[in-house]
């Protein structure tokens, strides 16, 4: 059978395993937003968290930059009425309000394939995922020499290492891609885990969302 | 224990053919065809019937064989199948080639059980079997064809090990290696796998078959890849390159799935990371893989991606040179002292910097021959595509660059080499510049230089160096 874990509990989870995660909190209310924003510090996120939405931005779940109080009352208002006047019966856990992440978008994934078993994947996120498919794939465990490939293969791997504004820390994303591959030999329970986007930065590696399914 | 076994299935003492036939239409015709007048050990034909098969004494069993028998060719009905096997074990084969189908290939679920029993039947021996459902084996170093093509025996004997999934594609490679002079220590198609699979052969080739140098696979699906990826990394290093042809790039990735991973992870998408992984270079086609293949046989590989590209013709430099970059090397640059002997030995009527144009030089092989050694010396430089049309007018230079070939050195970079010509006018001279010396040739520029680039690569995987593009 197994189960999907969404948004604030899979990013919660990974934090507990020792990933570097945005800060993330689900909020109720408008007011409850405004404290947990002011708590992370703004510039923030907000993002629709429902068990029936897969992906937000098609729904208009997402708002980003939001600089102050008054943006992060107007950006609930928005997604949650959104939300409600385009998904009648569907059920709303909240909305996530998340520390604003920068840097580059990574998809790193995880599946376990039926003939090669638990296999790890990395790509450019964003627009790149959909409509180029840059990803490549290892099978789990990897090594470092993996990990690196796995960046090098990439199609956008120049964009990665020659970014237009700073420079990547390709070696933390290595670091995540190995820590990963350890994280799966020891939860043989998750079965697929999707972190996407991923923010990748000078300052290293952030998941931002993620959906892990196990069982 | 298997690998033991496995030497004297490919390099028998003796051959029994069971359902040997002097009839045309039974592949116990061809199997015998194949052995008599290549084989040098004993062949014992089986067939309850004749006195004789193929001029040779005939018996009715193999129990009623005098002496040993090393290798049983099995060509005789499914359902005869196992009592055959049973009289190997019997008789102390040492290994089984089962041309037979009808086994787990086939939709009746007959077949599935039918093999279940075989497999059975050999592991209570311990007989090592190639098939069922193969065309057989060539081993090209001993001369022994066990196969229903006789026609493989055609092929030169060389370092080239081409293990298959299927016996179509080994048809295909191996008439293509008899056209285009590519040498085999060994042509196999494993059929359905019953005991001896990839894992066992690769094991086997790498480590016990001195023949060998290079290590061809044509992959289709396996069960369980990992047993086979896990084999080629345990194996790696034993200075053997692995090459892969997997086919299936076409299948669909699970969409399905809502996630990215599931729907972005079509079975290719994997295959290609896990190959590399194990450190198996994977090629795209059939001719790639041969091309590769008879490169990695026939030249030393290459310490960086910087290439010098020689043309008797403009022309052919240019498209070789624009093949190279997409591929992942770079033309070299050469040092002033290359440039100077390369200027000593062309009039300054043509293109004389990388790539360069030997058309003046073109009637004095001498001097061509020069210009390769001068380049091969360049330390920036580390291999170099190597083009000549030849036509009738060029009356003697293709004898004279053998003649020059003769004397120089076995070059310590590779030289992949496309020289062509119409059919039968230059066959023999060119024959006798290939796998000569550290020359490779190939048929078109664009093909001398994948093949370039894929000896590279082969390098970068066993010494864990970039290759800045890996794919194209």
């Amino acid at each position: 059978m197994g189960s999907l874990m969404l948004s604030v509990d899979a990013v919660t989870f990974l934090e507990k395993e020792g990933f570097s995660v945005l800060k993330s909190f689900l909020a109720a209310s408008e007011d409850e937003a405004t404290v947990r924003a002011a708590q992370i510090g703004f510039p923030v996120a907000l993002k629709l968290s429902s068990p029936d939405v897969i992906h937000k931005t098609e729904a208009d779940g997402i708002r980003v930059s939001l600089r102050d109080a008054a943006e992060v009352r107007q950006a609930f208002r928005e997604i949650v009425g959104s939300f409600t006047s385009g998904n009648p019966g569907k059920r709303l856990d909240g909305v996530m309000v998340q520390e604003q992440g920068s840097g580059a978008e990574m998809i790193v994934g995880t599946l376990t394939d039926p003939q090669f078993g638990p296999v790890l994947m990395c790509g450019l996120g964003g627009i790149f995922v959909e409509a180029i498919k840059d990803v490549t794939f290892r099978l789990v465990p990897i090594d470092r020499r993996d990990a690196r490939e796995m960046l090098e293969e990439l199609k956008g791997y120049g964009a990665l290492r020659n970014p237009r504004k700073g420079s990547i820390d390709l070696a933390a994303v290595e670091d995540f891609l190995l820590k990963i591959s350890t994280f799966l030999k020891d939860h043989p329970e998750v079965r697929e885990m999707d972190l996407n986007p991923v923010f990748v930065s000078p300052r290293g590696v952030s998941i931002c969302d993620a959906r892990i399914k196990t069982g | 224990m298997m690998n033991e076994k496995l030497d004297r299935l490919f390099s028998p003492g003796s051959v029994a053919v069971i359902g040997a036939s002097n009839s045309f239409d039974k592949l116990g015709y061809h199997v015998m065809k194949s052995l008599v007048g290549n084989y040098r050990g004993r062949i014992f034909p089986v067939n309850p019937k004749g006195d004789e098969v193929w001029g040779l004494t005939s018996y009715p069993s193999l129990k009623a064989i005098p002496g040993a028998v090393d290798l049983a060719v099995i060509a005789v009905p499914a359902g005869m199948v196992g009592e055959t096997l049973h009289a190997c074990g019997r008789k102390n084969v040492s290994g089984v080639v089962l041309i037979t189908a009808g086994f787990k290939e086939i939709e009746d679920p007959g077949g599935a059980s039918l093999e279940a029993e075989i497999r059975d039947i050999a592991g209570r021996y311990g007989l090592p079997i190639i098939g069922p459902n193969t065309f057989g084996f060539v081993n090209l170093t001993s001369a022994v064809n066990a196969s229903f093509t006789s026609e493989f025996s055609r092929i030169e004997k060389g370092g080239v090990a081409l293990v298959s999934q299927s016996g179509g594609i080994c048809h295909l490679c191996g008439f293509l290696a008899i056209e285009q002079r590519l040498a085999m220590s060994k042509l196999m198609s494993l059929g359905n796998r019953c005991n001896v699979d990839f894992p066992e052969l690769l094991t086997y080739l790498v480590n016990e078959d001195d023949s060998t140098k290079v290590i061809a696979l044509y992959i289709e699906g396996l069960d369980e890849p990992r047993k086979l990826l896990d084999a080629a990394r345990s194996v790696g290093g034993g200075g053997k390159p692995i090459i892969a042809l997997k086919a299936g790039k076409s299948e669909k990735g699970d969409s399905a799935s809502r996630f990215h991973t599931g729907s972005l992870a079509g079975n290719h998408a994997i295959w290609k990371g896990a190959l590399r992984q194990a450190g198996i270079l994977e090629v795209a086609t059939a001719e790639e893989l041969l091309d590769t293949a008879k490169a990695i046989d026939s030249c030393p590989l290459p310490r960086g991606p910087r290439v010098a590209v020689l043309s008797g013709q403009a022309g052919p430099g240019m498209i070789a040179s624009d093949t190279l970059e997409p591929s992942g090397l770079s033309l070299s640059r050469f040092s002033e002292e290359t440039q100077r002997r390369i200027n000593d030995l062309l009039p300054p009527i043509a293109i004389r910097t990388n790539p360069v144009d030997m058309g003046p030089a073109w009637y004095n092989p001498g001097n061509i021959i020069e210009i390769l050694k001068a380049v091969l010396a360049d330390e920036g430089t580390d291999g170099v595509i190597f083009l000549a049309m030849y036509a009738s007018a060029n009356l003697k230079l293709a004898d004279g660059m053998v003649e020059h070939m003769k004397t120089a050195d076995p070059f310590g970079k590779p030289v992949i080499a496309c020289f062509t010509a119409p059919p039968g006018i230059w066959d023999g001279p060119i024959g006798a510049l290939d796998r000569k010396k550290g020359v490779a040739i190939l048929p078109t520029p664009e093909r001398a230089a994948r093949a370039m680039a894929n000896l590279w690569k082969v390098n970068a995987l066993a010494n864990g160096k970039g290759v800045k593009t890996w794919d194209r």
